[in-house]
């Protein structure tokens, strides 16, 4: 049974790794890559201790962390575009 | 901005009560009805950014095992492949890169394929599609890859994406 | 009990791809080759431990929800992810950002600098 347990702590340490680049990341694409793998690392957590623990609920909870993890990643690529993709919309409207 | 337009919205519709019956998996009136007007509104609001040709694609039974076969077969073994190429140049102390940006020809034609090309290059590790042009009505992709070992063009092509391609070009041709 | 033995090898297998993402983005030498490196964890590593998942969940604990949960969990992730990355390769190009050393083939720079 523990062994399920383990492989979700060992998860929790990878995105702890991460975390490393994250604070240390020199711009801010490295950042937002860190801390979108660190935000896969802690689904496949949340999933494994949900099977150990037989709790439906946090099945639930990694379901809405994948989704946010996408949004926030593509949030900072249109920040980092300078708004570029706002100009092609208004370009493909005329 | 494109009209929205029926078939879009029927297809949109269908998609997002599937999702909804998968996610609640629970079959009581109540539930499903609430499910079936949820599901109209976001196909109203969202048709129209979702689908703009062909809306019934997905539908046809022989296309959609072609699909599953390419998502499940071919490009799995090439994920696997390059996944164990990325993990042992990551093991192997990271100096082992020689990246760089290459231009490739696409001869795919609608819009559906050339998004799932670009994904499936996306998804396999050591190589990034970063942007898409087109010149004289040829497509080309422009591909960061780790390990650059051909002169772009029709060479680097093949070497990024030629079984990727073949499989693709079942489906959606 | 080969079941088990089966479904810790798979998540194992989950497990050392996603350590080698990890030491990728620690340990990589520029920006886009960090990339290159985070989708391991999300290709694979994902694959591996829904497949377990979805094992334990079917044979071992019998709930259907459960299963079709992590089986979408995968789904997400797998088929979502490639659109962010592509989305912050493309912004980070665009934003200035260019490895230390300088690439041998630079298509990109080449057509679109001024």
């Amino acid at each position: 049974m523990s062994d399920l347990m383990i492989f979700a702590v060992l998860f929790g340490v990878l995105a702890l790794l991460n975390l490393v680049r994250l604070i240390k990341g020199p711009t801010a694409a490295d950042r937002m890559v860190a801390g979108d793998a660190a935000d896969i690392c802690i689904c496949c957590a949340m999933v494994l201790f949900s099977l150990y623990s037989g709790r439906g609920i946090y099945l639930d909870i990694a379901i809405i962390g994948a989704l946010l993890g996408i949004i926030d990643t593509m949030l900072v690529a249109k920040y980092m575009d300078k708004g570029r993709w706002l100009k092609y919309a208004a370009k493909d409207r005329h | 901005m494109q009209k929205t337009k029926l078939p879009a919205v029927i297809s949109t519709f269908v998609v997002c009560y599937i999702f909804w019956l998968l996610l609640t998996w629970s079959f009581a009136v109540q539930e499903l009805a609430a499910g079936a007007v949820v599901s109209l509104a976001v196909a109203l609001f969202s048709a129209r950014f979702f689908i703009h040709e062909k809306a019934f694609w997905l539908f046809n039974p022989a296309k959609l095992l072609m699909a599953l076969a390419f998502w499940l077969g071919t490009f799995v073994v090439e994920m696997v492949k390059a996944n164990v190429d990325v993990a042992r140049r990551c093991f192997g102390g990271c100096k082992d890169v020689n990246p760089g940006i290459v231009k490739v020809p696409v001869d795919l034609k609608s819009d559906y394929g050339q998004a799932a090309l670009a994904n499936a290059i996306t998804l396999t590790p050591g190589t990034i599609t970063m942007d898409i042009a087109e010149e004289e009505g040829q497509t080309y992709y422009y591909i960061h890859w780790i390990d650059v070992t051909k002169p772009s063009g029709q060479e680097a092509g093949d070497a990024i994406k030629g079984r990727l391609e073949k499989g693709l070009r079942r489906v959606w041709e | 009990m080969l079941l088990r033995i089966v479904i810790d090898l798979l998540i194992a297998f989950g497990l050392i791809f996603a350590v080698a993402g990890t030491k990728g983005i620690l340990k990589m030498p520029d920006t886009f080759c960090r990339m290159q490196a985070s989708t391991c964890v999300s290709t694979l590593g994902v694959l591996g431990v829904c497949l377990g998942g979805l094992l334990y969940a079917i044979f071992v604990m019998g709930s259907a929800s459960a299963a079709v949960k992590v089986a979408l969990i995968g789904a997400l992730i797998f088929f979502t992810n490639p659109v962010g990355s592509h989305a912050i390769a493309k912004g980070a190009y665009q934003a200035g950002i260019r490895p230390e050393k300088k690439m041998e083939i630079d298509d990109y720079g080449r057509d679109f600098d001024e």
